[in-house]
């Protein structure tokens, strides 16, 4: 038995310390919002944070994460209303919508250090996450949308923290 | 023609094999057509369940049920959305859920359960509207009972039906918990419902929000992947070296037995002879699953295709080109030989596509579970008629025994048509006694994926004095995708009576130029087909046939001294049989050109735009698309494709913020094939494994895309796969402009442009 603090609980999984988080995530804890691609760390689809950076879950141990905190999207916002999330619907994002999980946190993990970055920034974090229904172009006009709401919302001062 | 397309019937091919029932029930208000037995479906009914296109629940709420597979291309959203434009709802009261594989849930005008084609709104948009139409008149008339006014002098609109000099108003909520609501519609009543006209739309036509995204950015969607049973255990497929027609020789267990939760390994017997060679590890879980697989040894009999490489399919389509009696006729008009006999000119040019692999984001899955005498199936799947019917014979049961429960599709492109995935989970199942889950890895997903076949095409073309083209001989050398099937409606007769072809490797090779005489042979390659089992790679043959035809009327353009654009143009007359389609082709090959100002400037020097036109995806159902592509070429033969400039005419449009989606996302496959997917054989297998070596378009690889949809009132027509089938010939065209480079062969390499450039 392995306890891993996923989204803020404490959770214990039956798992090898060198099996791949993901599938600790995914088929044991049921948290299936993060997806399998390619178990290679190619394609992103199984983007988690550990510690706030975007990791590759089937690339990580669950050992290797003992301790540490693990968010999945169902964990990124309370209501499913990270400035991202609602900036996937307003533009209309996802087709098939199976990588999304994954461009999702791994936005995130671009935009909590970064709210204002410029296109080839956004490029260049990004680009190891394969999307097949080709949805790169809304996906940066997204992550702009997300941004800027992100600058506004901090920039309203005390009485409107964004979290 | 093609078989399976009768559009001319459309709208009465359901109704008159259908009735429509509209009834009120304590559960709500069901409309559909009912189960009326269709002899050409392969499953029955193995559960009860009513007849419905959508439900009326007593909160108002419109839950439509969608027998099409929604892959990303949201149309699930977009038969709620003609549902409702007719039904009169609120769009905040619409829900979607996906169909089982129940014969009631049949399209309409194909009689089965397959998604695929971009068929979806033009064969379904008169039995949604009228469904939805149905429903709006049976609540006005339940409401004017209960107001006592007249029907006619009712408005219904945003779920609630009002009268006006009275004052009076009912929600829909309100009509069906009256239970007033009950009224049946006889074929003849529904065929004779007046349907809105375009410009009484207040919903087909406005870009609705798809109903299917919001649980997609919280990952809240349930793909097939994510399905848990109680006491559901894993599967891991271990799949032989050699794409097809291998055996297993021995399976050496010692060592999985040793991997904590292993249960059994289990050698597929594969009657449907959709696998070959296949092994299942069984275990608790899908990481002793995975282990188990990794400690199995096996050993195999290669069969006959272990020698098989690229080459050799090439070499082997070539042989087959050159006899002179190979393949059947598609296209036989007037006679090209006595025309090539007196042509001023002759042209002659080869183009070749390589094995594509589908590889959508999710790999491939299903979960199969036995109860009594059911077997339930869990998985997203583009051919639940078909895909049924395999996992019945995998199980040795009749068809009507399986529950196909279909789940929201990581990616389809026409991957998800076939039913491979089933033969594991079903027969591992059955051997373990408890559901499994079986999960294909990425590399089990491309190599033994049914691929876009490589394809070998000649074109002869002879002009005459003028610079016309007034002959053209095409032959398509390929396997035959839609053969293995095994459905003859889905095979179209050749007009030589030679039999039926497989007319999915030659469509769009039956273009809307004017050209007096036109042959265009579909040639088998027979080892191919064997060797590497071809499946519908988005778009299909136009994906291909249109490589070949839109560069050859380029280069016959250059040839005679015209502009590509303006030469085109000139074919589109629309004389014959290509009367309309031809002057809509034409239409939005001007409107490509305008936007993207095709020959109003100088280029600079590496630079130069392309242009293509296509009638995808069949002559009866096209979508009319054009493209201009503009590139920079630089000396080492890279290609950088600065902009691609869509136009399409889709009659009407549904959605159109879905269509842009659709049409920019395909434009972006035709990139992604042109330039950057490559599959080889070597040794009868698959070489590539993973996204390292077979490489889809990222997002550092995306040029500016500007589409512009043309919807001129005509019937709908498909989105999701024509664009993808103009790129690859506009680009070519492009780099031939830029750099007098020709290249004839997908995907373009630098190296091949280069080459060309030297020559």
């Amino acid at each position: 038995m392995v306890t891993l603090n996923i989204n803020g609980r404490n959770l214990s999984v039956e798992a090898a310390n060198d099996s791949p988080l993901l599938w600790a995530i995914r088929e044991q804890l049921q948290m299936t919002g993060t997806k399998f691609g390619c178990g290679a760390g190619l394609c992103g689809a199984c983007t988690v944070h550990i510690n706030g950076e975007a990791v590759r879950s089937c690339q990580t141990a669950v050992g290797d994460v003992v301790g540490k905190k693990v968010t999945t999207i169902e964990g990124l916002s309370a209501k499913g209303d990270h400035p991202l999330q609602k900036a996937w619907i307003a533009e209309q994002v996802p087709q098939c919508g199976y990588c999304q999980s994954g461009q999702i946190m791994q936005a995130a993990s671009l935009l909590a250090k970064n709210n204002n970055p410029t296109k080839e920034e956004i490029v260049a974090h990004m680009d190891g996450n394969l999307c097949r229904c080709m949805t790169y172009s809304r996906i940066q006009k997204a992550i702009m949308r997300a941004a800027n709401e992100m600058r506004t919302a901090s920039n309203s001062g005390n009485e409107r923290r964004a979290t | 023609m093609n078989s399976h397309i009768k559009m001319t019937d459309l709208p009465s091919t359901d109704l008159s094999r259908r009735s429509f029932l509209v009834g009120a029930a304590a559960s709500g208000l069901v409309l559909g057509y009912s189960g009326m037995p269709d002899a050409r479906a392969a499953a029955a009914p193995a559960h009860l369940e009513p007849s419905v296109w959508y439900a009326i629940a007593p909160d108002g709420l419109v839950t439509v049920t969608c027998g099409k597979a929604d892959m990303g291309q949201h149309v699930a959203s977009t038969m709620a959305q003609i549902v409702c434009e007719e039904l009169g709802a609120k769009w905040s009261d619409m829900r979607v859920q996906l169909a089982s594989n129940d014969p009631k849930f049949n399209d309409p005008v194909l009689g089965a359960q397959i998604t695929g084609g971009s068929w979806s709104t033009m064969m379904n948009f008169d039995a949604m509207s009228r469904a939805g139409a149905a429903g709006r008149i049976t609540l006005t008339e339940a409401a004017a009972a209960s107001m006592g006014v007249p029907a006619s002098e009712l408005a219904v609109r945003d779920s609630m039906i009002s009268h006006a000099k009275s004052k009076k108003q009912m929600s829909f909520a309100e009509i069906v918990r009256s239970g007033k609501a009950t009224k049946t519609f006889t074929p003849d009543e529904l065929k004779a419902i007046k349907l809105k006209t375009p410009d009484q739309y207040t919903m087909v036509g406005v870009s609705v929000p798809q109903l299917d995204i919001p649980d997609k950015t919280k990952g809240a969607a349930k793909y097939g992947i994510d399905v848990m049973l109680p006491g559901m255990v894993y599967g891991v497929v271990v799949t032989p070296p050699v794409r097809y027609g291998a055996t297993v020789k021995s399976v050496d267990d010692s060592a999985a037995r040793k991997v904590p939760g292993f249960i059994k390994a289990v050698t597929l017997d594969d009657k449907t002879a959709t696998t070959t060679g296949w092994v299942v590890a069984v275990a608790n879980t899908y990481q002793n699953a995975r282990k188990a697989a990794e400690a199995l040894k096996v050993t195999y009999d290669g069969g006959p295709n272990a020698k098989l490489s690229s080459e050799s399919l090439f070499e082997e389509a070539k042989r087959l080109l050159a006899l002179p009696d190979s393949g059947e006729f598609f296209v036989k008009n007037g006679d090209t030989a006595a025309a090539f006999g007196t042509a001023a000119k002759l042209m002659e040019a080869e183009y070749t596509t390589n094995i594509n692999i589908h590889a959508p984001m999710e790999p491939m899955n299903a979960t199969a579970e036995f109860q009594g005498d059911i077997l339930h199936l869990y998985s997203g799947n583009q051919f639940a008629t078909r895909s049924g019917a395999i996992a019945a014979g995998a199980a040795g049961i009749d068809p009507k025994y399986v529950v196909m429960h279909q789940k929201w599709l990581g990616g389809g492109f026409g991957r998800r048509l076939d039913a491979d995935m089933m033969v594991p989970a079903v027969q591992a199942a059955k051997a373990v006694g408890k559901p499994v889950k079986v999960i294909y890895s990425r590399e089990n997903d491309m190599t033994m994926d049914f691929s876009r076949p490589l394809t070998y095409q000649k074109v002869k073309a002879g002009l005459d004095g003028d610079g016309k083209l007034v002959a053209l001989n095409h032959d398509v050398v390929s396997a035959w995708p839609t053969q293995r099937w095994g459905i003859p409606d889905f095979l179209t007769p050749s007009v030589d009576k030679k039999g039926p072809l497989d007319s999915f490797t030659v469509n769009g090779a039956d273009f809307f130029y004017s050209v007096p005489n036109h042959y265009v042979r579909a040639i088998k390659n027979e080892m191919a087909h064997n060797a590497t089992p071809s499946g519908q790679l988005r778009s299909v043959a136009p994906g291909w046939t249109f490589w070949a035809v839109e560069s050859m009327v380029d280069e016959i353009a250059h040839a005679v001294g015209k502009d590509p654009a303006q030469y085109r143009i000139e074919m589109l007359d629309g004389r014959g049989d290509n009367a309309g389609g031809a002057q809509r082709l034409r239409n939005t090959l001007l409107a490509a050109m305008g936007l993207a100002g095709y020959g109003t400037k100088e280029l600079a020097k590496g630079e130069g735009m392309g242009v293509a036109c296509v009638s995808s995806q069949e002559r009866k159902t096209a979508s009319w698309t054009a493209c201009v592509a503009h590139v920079a070429v630089a000396p080492s033969g890279e290609i950088t494709v600065k902009k691609l400039t869509v136009a399409t005419d889709v009659g009407t449009q549904v959605n159109p913020d879905g269509i842009q989606a659709q049409v920019s996302g395909a434009a972006l496959w035709g990139l992604s094939l042109a330039l950057y997917e490559k599959a080889t054989l070597k040794d009868g297998g698959i070489e590539q494994t993973n996204f390292d070596s077979y490489t889809p378009l990222r997002m550092s690889q995306l040029p500016e895309v500007a589409v512009s949809v043309i919807a001129n009132g005509e019937h709908p027509t498909g989105v999701g796969e024509p664009a993808v089938t103009v790129i690859a010939p506009a680009i070519g065209n492009a780099v031939f402009n830029a750099v007098g480079a020709r290249v004839r062969s997908l995907p373009i390499t630098a190296e091949a442009v280069k080459a060309a450039m030297k020559a």
